[in-house]
C-alpha cells in the first residue's frame, strides 16, 4: 500500500519532470526553427537577388546589343542551381527578352513591371525575386527568378529531426537526471511511508525513521516523527507499567478477599455448626424438664420452658439457614441442562401437599429450560416459591405464577404473588442477611433466605431484583446465566 | 463601373502596345546609333580619355552621314565616364584627335586605306559596316544576321592602340578576330 502511494509519487515526480522539460525544450525548438526558418528565408531571398544580380549584370551587353541568345546562354548557367525553376531577362519595357525554364512549359510571365528595383514575393511554394539590372548608374532591363522551396521544405525536415532527436535525448536525459535526484525526496518519503506502516501494524513504537543525509522540510517531518514515536514510547511503558502495577494490586486484593472471606465463612459454619450442639441440649432438657418435672413445676414455669423451647427451635432454624448460606457458597456447582418447569411444579406440590387447607390458584408456565447445579437451583425456587405462600397466608385465596417474563432486555425467570408485597422504597434491602421487612409475628422467617438466593444466582452469573408495592404483591425476577433462553 | 473602367484600361494598354509595337520596330541606323554608344560603354578609357574636366566624349562620323538626327537624338543627356557623349561630323580623319568613337561611313570605302593610318595613334575606336572592314584594319564592323545587326571585332586592330574592349562586349561579337602573323 505505501509503496503503491510511493510509487505515485515517484511517477507524480517523474511526470512534473517530463513535463516541464517537455515544455521548455518544444518552445525553444520551437522559437529556434522559426527563427532559423525566417533566417533562412531571407538567405533563400538573399541568395536569389545575388544570383539575379549575377545573371543581369552577365545580361548587360546582350541586353543593349539585342543578342538574347547570349542573354539565354548566360541564364541557363542556373542549371547549377536545381532549386531555380525557371529565369527570365527582360527589356527596361517590361517586355521578355530571354528566358530559362528548367523545365519545359514552366510559365514565366510574358511582362513584368520595372516599377522597383528590387522585389520577392513567396507565393504557391516558391519565391520569385526580380532585380532590375543597371549599368553604370543606368537602368538597363529587368532580371526575374522564380525558386522553388525545396531547400526550405528540406530544411524544415531537417529541422524536425533535429528537434525530435534533441527531444528525445534531452528527455532520456532529463529522465535519468530525474531519477537520480528524485531518490533524494522519494527514499526518505518511502522510507518514512515503511516506517510509519510498521508502527501502525506491529504497534512497535521503537523503531525510528533514518534521517537523509541533507536537511530539508522532509528531514524536519522525519526528525518530528521520530520525536513523536519517542513521546509515545513513553507514554506506551508509562501505561503499561500502571496497569501491569494495578493488575497486580486486583490480583493482591482479590487473593486478600477471598482469603478474608473463606475465613469469615468457614468461621461463620463452624460458629453455627458449634451453636447447634448446646441449642440442642438447651432444648433436649428444656423438653426432660416439661417431661419429668412437670408435676413440680406450676403453670408460670412450664409456659416459661415452652417459650425457651420455642426460641431454642428459632435460633436452631437460623443456624440451619446460615449454614445453608454458607454451604451454598462453598459448594461446588455441577451445572448440566434442567427442565425448570417441572422443577417448579414439584415444589409447588409439595407445598401444596403441605398445607392441603390453602386456595391458591397456581399458574406454572410449561416446557421452560435452563443451565444450572439443580440441587442449588431447587433451594433458589424453594425459597420464592415458599416466600410466595407464606407472603400469601393472610389471603383467603391467592394467585401464584411462575414464567418467562420476555420484555426487553434478557428474559428473565419470574415469581409472582398477590400477597403482601413490601415497601419498593426498602427494595435494596431485601437481599440483605437477616433483613426483614416484615414483623416476625407477622411472617415467620429468619431473613436469610432471599440472601441464599441472590447467592446462588451471582454464583450462576445471573440477577436477581423484585417489583413490589405494599399489599399489592410482589414480582421476584432472576436469571442464571446470559445463555438463558 | 468597375466593368467600364477595366474595359478602359484594356483598351489603353491595347493602344499603347500598339504605338509600342510601330516604335519597337526602329530604323536600322537608330540601332547603330545605339550600339556607336553602347561600343562606347563598354571600353576602357580610363588610360585614353582627356582628363579636363569640360571635355566631351565623341561619336564621330566621317564620311556621308547615314544616321541623321537619330545620332544626336540618341546621344543626348548620355554620359560614358561622367563625360557628355557628344555627335560630331568630321571630314578629315585628322578631325579625329579629339573623337572616342569614329564611325567610317561606307561613303570612305575607297578612302579607308588613307584613313586608318591616320587614326593608328589616336586610341579612336573605329567602327563601319562597310564590309571587310574589320580584315581591313578596322576593329568593330557591323554584321547583318538574320535581319538582326550584330558586329564582329578585330581584337589585333584594336590591342595596337592604347584602347580595352570590355570581355562582356566580345561575348556578344559574333566573331572576335584576330589578324594572322603573316597579314600584320
Amino acid at each position: 500500500m505505501f509503496r503503491i502511494q510511493n510509487n505515485t509519487i515517484t511517477k507524480k515526480l517523474t511526470r512534473m519532470n517530463m513535463l516541464v522539460s517537455g515544455a521548455a525544450l518544444l518552445m525553444a525548438c520551437a522559437s529556434f526553427v522559426t527563427y532559423d526558418l525566417f533566417a533562412f528565408r531571407e538567405t533563400i531571398v538573399r541568395n536569389l537577388s545575388i544570383q539575379a544580380r549575377v545573371a543581369g549584370s552577365n545580361s548587360v551587353t546582350a541586353l543593349v546589343f539585342n543578342d538574347s541568345h547570349t542573354a539565354e546562354n548566360t541564364l541557363s548557367a542556373l542549371k547549377a542551381a536545381p532549386n531555380i525553376v525557371s529565369a527570365g531577362i527582360y527589356t527596361l519595357d517590361g517586355q521578355i527578352f530571354a528566358a530559362y525554364e528548367r523545365e519545359p512549359g514552366t510559365q514565366l510571365p510574358r511582362f513584368i513591371s520595372a516599377d522597383h528595383d528590387e522585389t520577392h514575393s513567396f507565393k504557391d511554394g516558391s519565391v520569385i525575386v526580380t532585380n532590375s539590372i543597371v549599368f553604370q548608374g543606368k537602368p538597363t532591363g529587368m532580371v526575374y527568378i522564380r525558386s522553388d522551396l525545396r531547400a526550405l521544405n528540406a530544411q524544415l525536415q531537417l529541422y524536425a529531426i533535429i528537434a525530435a532527436a534533441v527531444l528525445a535525448a534531452s528527455l532520456g536525459t532529463a529522465l535519468w537526471l530525474s531519477s537520480v535526484f528524485r531518490r533524494s525526496i522519494t527514499e526518505p518519503i518511502r522510507h518514512l511511508a515503511d516506517v510509519a506502516g510498521m508502527v501502525s501494524r506491529d504497534k512497535n513504537y521503537t523503531v525510528r525513521a533514518t534521517l537523509p543525509k541533507s536537511r530539508d522540510e522532509l528531514s524536519t517531518l522525519i526528525e518530528s516523527f521520530n520525536d513523536m514515536l519517542t513521546q509515545i514510547q513513553g507514554r506506551d511503558g508509562a501505561l503499561q507499567l500502571a496497569h501491569a502495577e494495578l493488575e497486580q494490586r486486583v490480583s493482591e486484593r482479590t487473593f486478600q478477599l477471598a482469603a478474608a472471606n473463606k475465613e469469615l465463612e468457614s468461621f461463620s459454619y463452624s460458629v453455627s455448626h458449634d451453636l447447634r450442639a448446646p441449642l440442642r441440649s438447651i432444648d433436649g432438657f428444656s423438653q426432660a424438664l416439661l417431661e419429668d418435672c412437670s408435676e413440680t413445676l406450676n403453670d408460670d414455669g412450664r409456659a416459661h420452658l415452652q417459650r425457651i423451647r420455642k426460641a431454642t427451635q428459632r435460633m436452631g432454624f437460623l443456624i440451619e439457614d446460615l449454614l445453608n448460606l454458607s454451604r451454598v457458597s462453598r459448594t461446588e456447582m455441577h451445572t448440566q441442562n434442567l427442565d425448570i418447569s417441572a422443577l417448579a411444579c414439584s415444589i409447588a406440590n409439595d407445598l401444596q401437599n403441605a398445607q392441603p387447607e390453602r386456595q391458591i390458584e397456581l399458574q406454572i408456565e410449561d416446557g421452560l429450560k435452563t443451565r444450572a447445579d439443580p440441587g442449588l437451583l431447587r433451594v433458589v425456587l424453594e425459597n420464592l416459591l415458599n416466600n410466595a405462600w407464606k407472603f400469601t397466608s393472610k389471603h383467603a385465596s391467592a394467585h401464584i405464577a411462575f414464567g418467562m417474563a420476555r420484555g426487553n432486555g434478557t428474559p428473565a425467570f419470574f415469581v409472582r404473588d398477590d400477597g403482601a408485597g413490601f415497601d419498593p422504597a426498602f427494595a435494596d434491602r431485601l437481599f440483605g442477611a437477616f433483613q426483614r421487612l416484615h414483623a416476625m409475628t407477622e411472617f415467620a422467617g429468619t431473613g436469610v433466605g432471599l440472601a441464599t438466593v441472590q447467592r446462588i444466582v451471582h454464583r450462576h452469573g445471573g440477577r436477581i431484583w423484585a417489583e413490589s408495592a405494599l399489599g399489592q404483591g410482589a414480582t421476584f425476577y432472576f436469571t442464571l446465566s446470559e445463555t438463558d433462553s | 463601373m468597375r466593368w467600364s473602367i477595366t474595359t478602359f484600361a484594356i483598351a489603353c494598354a491595347l493602344f499603347a502596345s500598339s504605338l509600342d509595337g510601330q516604335q519597337s520596330k526602329p530604323s536600322e541606323y537608330q540601332v547603330k546609333a545605339v550600339y556607336l554608344y553602347n561600343f562606347g560603354r563598354f571600353v576602357d578609357w580610363s588610360s585614353t580619355l582627356p582628363a579636363g574636366k569640360n571635355d566631351s566624349f565623341s561619336v564621330c562620323v566621317i564620311g556621308q552621314d547615314p544616321f541623321g538626327r537619330a545620332l544626336d537624338n540618341t546621344l543626348a543627356g548620355e554620359l560614358i565616364d561622367q563625360k557628355k557623349v557628344v555627335a560630331r561630323r568630321i571630314s578629315k580623319p585628322q578631325d579625329a584627335t579629339s573623337c572616342q568613337v569614329l564611325f567610317i561611313s561606307s561613303s570612305e570605302d575607297v578612302r579607308l586605306n588613307n584613313i586608318l593610318p591616320v587614326l593608328d595613334r589616336l586610341n579612336v575606336l573605329t567602327v563601319s559596316d562597310m564590309s571587310r572592314f574589320s580584315e581591313r584594319g578596322g576593329m568593330i564592323q557591323f554584321v547583318l544576321e538574320k535581319d538582326k545587326i550584330r558586329f564582329e571585332v578585330n581584337l589585333t586592330n584594336v590591342e595596337r592602340t592604347g584602347l580595352k574592349l570590355s570581355s562582356e562586349l566580345l561575348k556578344v561579337a559574333i566573331a572576335v578576330k584576330r589578324n594572322s602573323q603573316a597579314g600584320d
